[in-house]
């Protein structure tokens, strides 16, 4: 888990990385990869993510969350 | 990187700018140069002439004597492999000229003093009537008719204007053509039958544009070129090490000093304020350093850790100009992590964070969950070292 930032990607809702993986290709920082099916956020780069949202928006059926942990 | 006298003489030459007859001596023994001549040890360094660098023989003997005690001797911190043996020349009068890059201005500048041999800056300082100086286009030089404008501002006519506008023009040509920095010729001597001479030259090149000048490129790799010099120390080298842990930004070209306070500083100059403050409020820097152009938050983090592990440094600054191309929010981020990462608590750890700047409201906030005492741009840089240095020494 980031110190300052978590990115939580909701399964149930993901549309996995064969349809969709945007996410991963659009994140300027390299915070998401593939696990298997899905993408997943890598823990040790959670605290890069400079709050683009440039995966938020690329997400169509808003599977990402991020949480900002200085703000909870 | 700054070329050596002989290295800078040769692209001189190559375009026509006349300079002393001399040769390069690497090991004692005969000279093939009529005396008098003057000998010069080869290192990129000024203030040679002060520092014993520069000494003249009137005869053979008293040359190959000079020649061999040159090269035995370290001329300001650099070991002399090199000699240049040039002939001496009757000067009658000596001028300045050089071309640098105005970085306010964001254009090249030559500069022009009819008073050679000097200290430039000294001279604009103390009688600025007797500098000229002159912007110029990247795209158009220095023409030669702007440069016999400036020149003949200085009450220089005839010959004398002519040659010196040609020699000045081509000088700015080289500036261009090679990348540089720095193209100087100080002094441009005029002898006593009407010559003009380069009798010395300083070029530096960009070292971001090095690679488009694969020659050069491959002397500054060759390690016998340059002999002593400042040796980083391993603190600094595993600053550099961190530096290049990704392409993102600079957070580790650092050096190292004897105080206790760390110092996370950057922005150009603001690094060197912020430094100079620190001291003149009493504080002794654990180091220098300069951060910028939005690193990322492990570079930051790391470079954190890295200064806490000096021994006897307890307390890091964070002092940066207001930025606009790094972002607050992920140096605060890089240097809480850091001190999080040591077992460190980041309110007493920081005794001081001045970043104001982009994304500055998201940096305070984080900053506030760790009860660390920040600073925004109402506050200065001399003023937030004053408050980093009480706070150290006070507790
Ligand atoms: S962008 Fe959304 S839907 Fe697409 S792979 Fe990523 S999380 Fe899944
Ligand atoms: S907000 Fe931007 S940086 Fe952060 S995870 Fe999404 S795409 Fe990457």
């Amino acid at each position: 888990m980031g110190e300052f930032i978590t990115l939580d990607i909701d399964l149930g809702r993901c549309l996995g990385i064969e349809k969709c993986g945007k996410c991963i290709q659009v994140c300027p920082v390299n915070i998401f990869t593939s696990n298997g099916d899905y993408p997943k956020a890598v823990e040790a780069n959670e605290d890069e993510c400079t709050l683009c949202k440039l995966c938020l928006q690329g997400c169509e059926v808003d599977a990402i969350t991020i949480h900002k942990l200085y703000e909870e | 990187m700054r070329l050596l006298e002989y290295e800078s003489k040769e692209i001189l030459a190559k375009k026509g700018i006349p300079t002393p007859a001399g040769v390069l001596v690497y090991s004692p023994g005969t000279i093939s140069l009529p005396p008098p001549v003057v000998i010069k040890a080869q290192i990129p360094i000024g203030g040679r002439q002060k520092a014993g660098g520069v000494v003249e023989a009137l005869d053979q003997k008293e040359a190959e004597y000079k020649v061999e005690q040159m090269l035995s001797r370290t001329v300001r911190d650099y070991r002399v492999n090199k000699v240049l043996v040039e002939e001496k020349l009757d000067t009658a009068q000596e001028f300045y000229l050089g071309i640098t890059y105005d970085t306010v201005a964001k254009e090249p500048i030559a500069i022009f003093s009819a008073e050679g041999g000097v200290d430039i800056e000294q001279l604009a300082e103390r009688e600025p009537e007797k500098v000229q100086k002159r912007h110029f286009s990247v795209r158009t030089g220095l023409p030669e008719y702007t440069a016999r404008e400036m020149i003949s501002q200085a009450s220089i006519t005839g010959r004398t204007l002519l040659g010196l506008s040609n020699i000045f023009s081509l000088l700015a040509t080289i500036f261009l053509e090679n990348d540089a920095t720095v193209t100087e010729i100080n002094p441009l001597a005029q002898t006593k039958d009407g010559k003009r001479v380069a009798l010395d030259c300083h070029v530096e090149i960009d070292d971001d544009a090095l690679y488009r000048n694969p020659p050069l490129a491959q002397k500054e790799k060759d390690p016998h070129r340059v002999e002593g010099g400042r040796i980083a120390s391993d603190f600094e080298k595993k600053a550099t090490e961190i530096d290049n842990l990704d392409q993102r930004g600079v957070a580790g070209r650092l050096i190292e000093f004897d105080g206790n306070l760390g110092l996370i500083i950057g922005g150009g100059g603001a690094s060197l304020t912020a430094f100079d403050a620190v001291q003149r409020h009493g504080g002794h820097p654990a180091n220098y350093c300069e951060i910028g152009g939005n690193p990322s938050v492990l570079k930051t983090k790391e470079l954190t850790k890295h200064i806490l592990s000096k021994p006897g440094v307890e307390k890091i600054a964070v002092i940066m100009n207001v930025v606009s191309n790094t972002r607050v929010d992920l140096i605060a981020r890089g240097v809480i992590k850091g001190i999080v990462e040591v077992g460190k608590n980041p309110s007493e750890t920081l005794c001081v964070f001045r970043v104001p700047g982009a994304w500055e409201e998201e940096g305070f906030k984080i900053l506030s969950k760790y009860g660390v005492d920040y600073c925004d741009r109402t506050v200065s840089i001399d003023e937030a070292a004053r408050r980093g240095v009480e706070k150290l020494t006070k507790g």
